[in-house]
């Protein structure tokens, strides 16, 4: 399906990227003390981690990075309890007159950011909340933006932007893709 | 002595107490359980199953039962007030059984009873005992409750049988699946209170007709909180959008649940559109081959006669459970007639006006309105609505509304509510020293001095407004892929003016009217209605892949957007939501970003931006104005100096 590929970030420049985002939440941030990280399931989650880690080796503070899933619920694992803990939420972090930043690896449409906005509200209060993506593909959908950004990709809509992570892919890299419509079968 | 008002009077331990009583119903009648006990039934509005079946409960429990066949032959035509029905028929009867059409009435007459009062309907707020009965018969249908999957279907707005019933079944860890006839979706303050109290999460999925379920479905999906996940179902995208209906093809439905069209609350002119029934086609349907079908009757014309015959019809062994329950509720009530009120289940910090004129509940049906003397004016407080605005909620109705002037007791000033107020009026409320006014008439009747704010300067007049209005509506056209989607939807009130503003100018711009409405955040905060009502049968705005305009007249921290977006999504899948303002004024604590800016205005954040239409103020101009705020606070300190 896919005829060819153009890379955006490898390994040492995804590297920078990440160490520069964690320099910019820190510079939003009114005090660092006030961060809380929450990753949108699932490669906003390793990202999430990540960037805490880039804020724990300049100011040495670890803040708390909490986990968001806004995938469906899956019914039909609705009565396998295993399924359920498998990839339940780690950590419940505290919200509550916190700077939450919700980190996604590509922020598109906006739709995904509104619904985690949602699900945040249902942890608590936050004092703000700011978005974080590495990919910024524009074209919103939504009135949504995103306050630190790893790099803007003018992708068009018949394009994908793949985020491969070494820890759920195997290799760090972010390309972009043309892919045929498949309405044309 | 112990109510039931809500079914939130009651926990899960004692809902299940009250079963176990109603398992036992021969039991409590051969004893006699309530022997020389009186019920007093007061029925304000007419009923048949629940009347009677209360009455039969206590006769069968050996007690006795006096009423009044028809409450417009009372003394309450003669003006008595609630209060005072109350407290003589305190002492007639061991008992209460109340139904009224006001909203919070039957709390308003439990507040001036010396016996256990029981809600048998108030208004379109609650139905406890009809919820009581439904939960046993699903309970005695099914086993237990939790896991179950139950439709609630048809009239979710107006009927209160389902509002208590979808909160039950939440406390008892049951999923529900709503499936709303157009334009009766579940109010907002409902969906509010399950995600809040119950963290059960929804999702649009969308239909007008059962046999569409599987495919499409309008209603929303909600399922209790996992320990430890959090699961949220959302319109994200294409994809996202086919595993969601695979999903809901998935499903085993334990349960439909079917209400009757309440006319006779509904405005004249809203009964347009479709309304799910079950027939014939639905028994055929293998996957629905374990699935009872519930109704509270009576029926009008939802569930046809084929259903009755079948096995999986139970509403008339519903109805029937009505006997053993109430029986059971009446011994239960009865046996805690001695034991204290237990006070406080809510936390929230109450406000009671300190002054003899304060804030009405704007609920035209709330008994705080229609009879004010057999209430306390109380509510909750709370602040963090949308937009950081301070909101009021009714203890009768549940009602919620924005509190408009805030006033100092002791120093008797006033000023209009504002966010950059809100450490100070919590130390006032700490010191019972707020008070709060829904006019400045109000304010100035108590003796109240305004607080003087800093010097006013315009920083938009007429023309400049009526420019940015018409540059954003060309812009608008410009960037919008088909001017027949557009529904321009302002964020009421300015925002509505706006929108009617914009598409005054679209209409200019292109020879034809786009849709315009408005949406409302407070209050009941699920409305959304057309501001240019063509036709008065017209069905509710359908989002579905609109291209919405949203409306608003300042944006500060934009926590209104968000708030106005949650509503959207959940009423519906418009293809896109652009957002547009007349002033941006910064400062934005969450991420939300305006398409359509008529002017960007950076101020600090002690000052306040006004935009001042001739639509709302009285005799004067179109004008945008700024002025510092002295915080209420610095002028205290002054006057004390």
């Amino acid at each position: 399906m896919s005829q060819e590929k153009q890379i955006l970030f490898e390994k040492d420049e995804l590297g920078r990227t990440i160490s520069r985002m964690a320099h910019e939440i820190l510079e939003k941030a009114a005090s660092p003390g006030d961060l809380v990280l929450i990753g949108i399931r699932s490669r906003g989650v390793y990202l999430a981690r990540r960037i805490a880690r880039k804020i724990r080796d300049i100011s040495k503070i670890t803040l708390p990075v909490g986990v968001i899933d806004v995938t469906p619920y899956r019914d039909d694992r609705a009565h396998d309890p295993d399924a359920k803990t498998a990839g339940a939420l780690e950590a419940q972090v505290r919200v509550d007159d916190k700077t939450v930043v919700l980190i996604d690896d590509v922020i598109f449409r906006g739709r995904t950011i509104r619904a985690a906005m949602d699900a945040v509200a249902r942890l608590g209060q936050p004092k703000r909340i700011l978005v974080a993506a590495l990919v910024d593909r524009g074209s919103r959908e939504l009135p949504i933006r995103a306050d630190v950004v790893g790099k803007n990709s003018d992708a068009s809509q018949g394009e994908r932007v793949n985020v491969m992570l070494e820890e759920c892919d195997g290799v760090d890299q972010v390309s972009v893709t043309r892919w045929q419509s498949r309405s044309a079968v | 002595m112990r109510n039931l008002l809500s079914i939130a009077d009651l926990t899960n331990d004692e809902i299940d107490e009250i079963f176990d009583l109603a398992d036992g119903a021969d039991k409590l009648r051969t004893d006699k359980s309530a022997a020389d006990q009186i019920m007093a039934t007061l029925f304000y509005e007419p009923s048949t199953r629940t009347r009677l079946s209360f009455e039969s409960s206590m006769h069968r429990l050996g007690g006795a039962v006096i009423s009044c066949s028809d409450m417009k032959a009372s003394s309450a035509v003669k003006g008595e007030s609630l209060a005072d029905t109350a407290r003589v028929v305190s002492s007639y009867a061991d008992v209460m059984v109340v139904r009224h059409y006001w909203d919070g009435a039957v709390q308003a007459m439990a507040e001036h009873a010396n016996v256990p009062v029981v809600n048998a309907g108030d208004g379109s707020r609650e139905h406890p005992t009809q919820t009581l009965c439904d939960l046993y018969t699903l309970k005695k249908e099914k086993g237990e409750l939790r896991g179950l999957t139950v439709v609630v279907c048809g009239d979710l707005k107006n009927g209160r049988t389902v509002h208590s019933l979808v909160f039950a079944l939440a406390r008892f860890g049951a999923h529900v699946v709503t499936l709303a006839a157009n334009g009766m979706e579940l109010p907002h303050y409902v969906l509010e209170r399950l995600e809040r109290e119950y963290g059960y999460s929804l999702a649009p999925v969308a239909s007008d007709d059962l046999s569409g379920v599987v495919t499409e479905t309008d209603a929303l999906y909600l399922t209790p909180k996992q320990p430890h996940q959090l699961a949220l179902f959302t319109q994200v995208d294409a994809a996202m959008q086919s595993r969601l209906n695979t999903m809901v093809s998935g499903l085993r439905y334990d349960a439909f649940y079917m209400t009757r069209k309440q006319k006779e609350r509904m405005k004249e002119g809203t009964t347009g559109g479709t309304y799910p029934t079950i027939g014939p086609s639905f028994l055929k349907e293998h996957r629905f081959k374990d699935t009872v079908v519930m109704h509270p009757l009576p029926r009008v014309d939802e569930l046809s006669p084929e259903v009755d015959k079948d096995r999986r019809g139970i509403y008339f062994k519903q109805a029937a459970n009505g006997v053993p329950v109430r029986m059971a509720l009446l011994k239960f009530l009865l046996n805690r007639r001695e034991t204290k009120r237990i006070a406080g289940k809510r936390t929230a910090s109450f406000y009671e006006s300190p002054e003899r004129l304060g804030p009405k509940c704007t609920n035209p049906n709330c008994v705080t309105v229609t009879e004010p003397a057999s209430t306390r004016r109380r509510f909750e407080l709370l602040s963090g609505g949308p937009g950081g605005a301070l909101l009021l909620g009714c203890i009768y109705c549940n009602h919620r509304f924005k509190v408009q002037f805030v006033g100092h007791v002791k120093s008797k000033r006033y000023c209009a509510y504002d966010i950059a107020l809100a450490d100070t009026i919590r130390g006032w409320l700490k010191k019972d020293e707020l008070a709060i006014f829904d006019s400045i008439k109000e304010a100035e009747e108590l003796g109240y001095e305004p607080y003087k704010s800093g010097p006013q300067r315009t920083v938009m007049d007429e023309q400049e407004i009526q420019a940015a209005v018409r540059e954003m509506s060309r812009q608008i056209l410009r960037e919008c892929q088909d001017p027949d989607r557009l529904l321009i939807l302002g964020i009421r009130t300015k925002g509505s003016y706006l929108a009617q503003r914009i598409a005054g100018e679209l209409a200019a711009q292109r020879r034809q009217k786009p849709e315009a409405g408005e949406i409302e955040l407070y209050g009941a905060g699920d409305e959304m209605r057309r501001i240019f009502p063509d036709d008065e049968d017209a069905p509710a705005l359908n989002l579905k892949d609109r291209e919405i305009i949203l409306v608003d007249d300042v944006i500060y921290t934009g926590r209104t957007v968000k708030s106005a977006l949650s509503i959207l999504f959940r009423s519906g899948r418009p293809q896109s939501v652009r957002l547009a303002v007349l002033i941006d004024r910064g400062h934005r604590e969450v991420p939300v970003k305006p398409d359509y800016v008529g002017k960007h205005i950076p101020s600090s954040e002690k000052e306040r931006v006004r935009v001042k239409l001739r639509e709302a103020e009285h005799d004067e101009k179109d004008k945008v104005v700024i002025y510092s705020m002295i915080s209420p606070a610095e002028t205290q300190a002054e006057t004390i100096a």
